[in-house]
């Protein structure tokens, strides 16, 4: 299959990045409001940031402090 | 005493902490992205530059069996995941944070309480779970065919069954634990004796890895149903919430 007809499942993919980037803004949302987490606040932006999916997860799991 | 109540304190928790849209956000990204990484993986093999002339033509299509076998493996391995991630912490931080104690000078028998916390539990993967199969079903449709509805919803208990049998060994692990690193720990390790045993030829036909096989076998036809590891998995079930139940009642908080 040439290029030009991958792009035509495009459109499958948005679904998928929307789940992924919502699960990133609610872990950064999180993360600004929270005062404190475990382990410096700036590791767990990179994390949430770069770590592909399983960031967020590991950060709502762990990374959290209870006020 | 009342179960209702407190299952209902449980949910309203889990959706507080994020945790039920976490699981349901995971596997319906899975539950879509499986047909679609089926679908695309043969082209994308195909676009790799150097691919010797040749085999490129020696790539079969992708078929309806690829975007099953890919759904059933990503949700053995991200669902078992976050059976642990979710779980670990469900007795151990409450006895960590010390509102265990609080919850537990109510009326409120340990019983109910270890029963809410796995229900709770049980409705937030069935729901997720289900999320997930709408997702898988809907572009299985678009990509490649209709896959046939009967099976797949088996497919998706049988999955769902070992799910929570993961589920109640992990809070079995938390009621043992002092802390959640240790109950993680713990279910770590309860995890790969699972494994472990479901690799062993004589044993796997009893386990919960042999329910993922069975399910997929309904969907795509053939294979021998695999009773005995349902009544296993269900029994499992049983033992470890009995067992977490026995330790917890006998626990100072």
């Amino acid at each position: 299959m040439p290029p030009e007809e991958i792009q035509q499942y495009l459109p499958f993919l948005i679904p998928i990045l929307i789940l992924q980037l919502g699960l990133m803004v609610a872990a950064l949302l999180d993360l600004l409001r929270r005062e404190r987490t475990r382990g410096p606040k700036w590791v767990w932006l990179l994390v949430i940031l770069f770590v592909n999916l399983l960031g967020p997860i590991v950060y709502f799991v762990v990374g959290r402090k209870d006020e | 005493m009342n179960f209702l109540i407190v299952l209902r304190k449980e949910l309203m928790e889990q959706g507080r902490t994020w945790r039920f849209l976490i699981v349901a956000a995971v596997l319906a990204l899975f539950g879509l992205a499986s047909p679609l990484l089926a679908k695309l993986t043969p082209d994308l093999l195909k676009s790799i530059p150097d691919m010797p002339p040749g085999l490129a033509e020696m790539i079969p299509p992708p078929t309806l069996t690829d975007a099953v076998v890919q759904y059933v493996k990503n949700m053995n391995q991200f669902g078992i995941l976050l059976a642990l991630l979710m779980s670990m912490g469900a007795v151990a931080q409450e006895k960590e944070r010390g509102t265990a104690a609080m919850m537990l000078t109510h009326p409120v028998s340990r019983l109910v309480f270890l029963l809410a916390k796995f229900t709770a539990l049980a409705v937030v993967f069935a729901v997720s779970l289900g999320l997930a199969a709408v997702g898988c079903w809907y572009y299985t449709l678009l990509l490649f065919e209709a896959l046939p509805w009967g099976p797949f919803l088996a497919l998706n208990g049988l999955m769902l069954l070992a799910f929570l049998v993961y589920v109640a060994a992990t809070l079995l692990c938390s009621t043992l634990a002092r802390s959640q690193g240790a109950a993680a720990g713990l279910a770590f390790a309860v995890l790969l004796l699972l494994g472990g045993i479901g690799s062993l030829p004589r044993l796997r036909e009893y386990m919960p890895g042999r329910l993922f096989e069975w399910g997929s076998d309904l969907v795509l036809g053939g294979g021998d149903p695999a009773w005995p590891a349902l009544w296993v998995s269900l029994g499992l079930i049983a033992a470890a919430l009995t067992a977490a139940w026995l330790i917890f009642r006998r626990q100072e908080l």
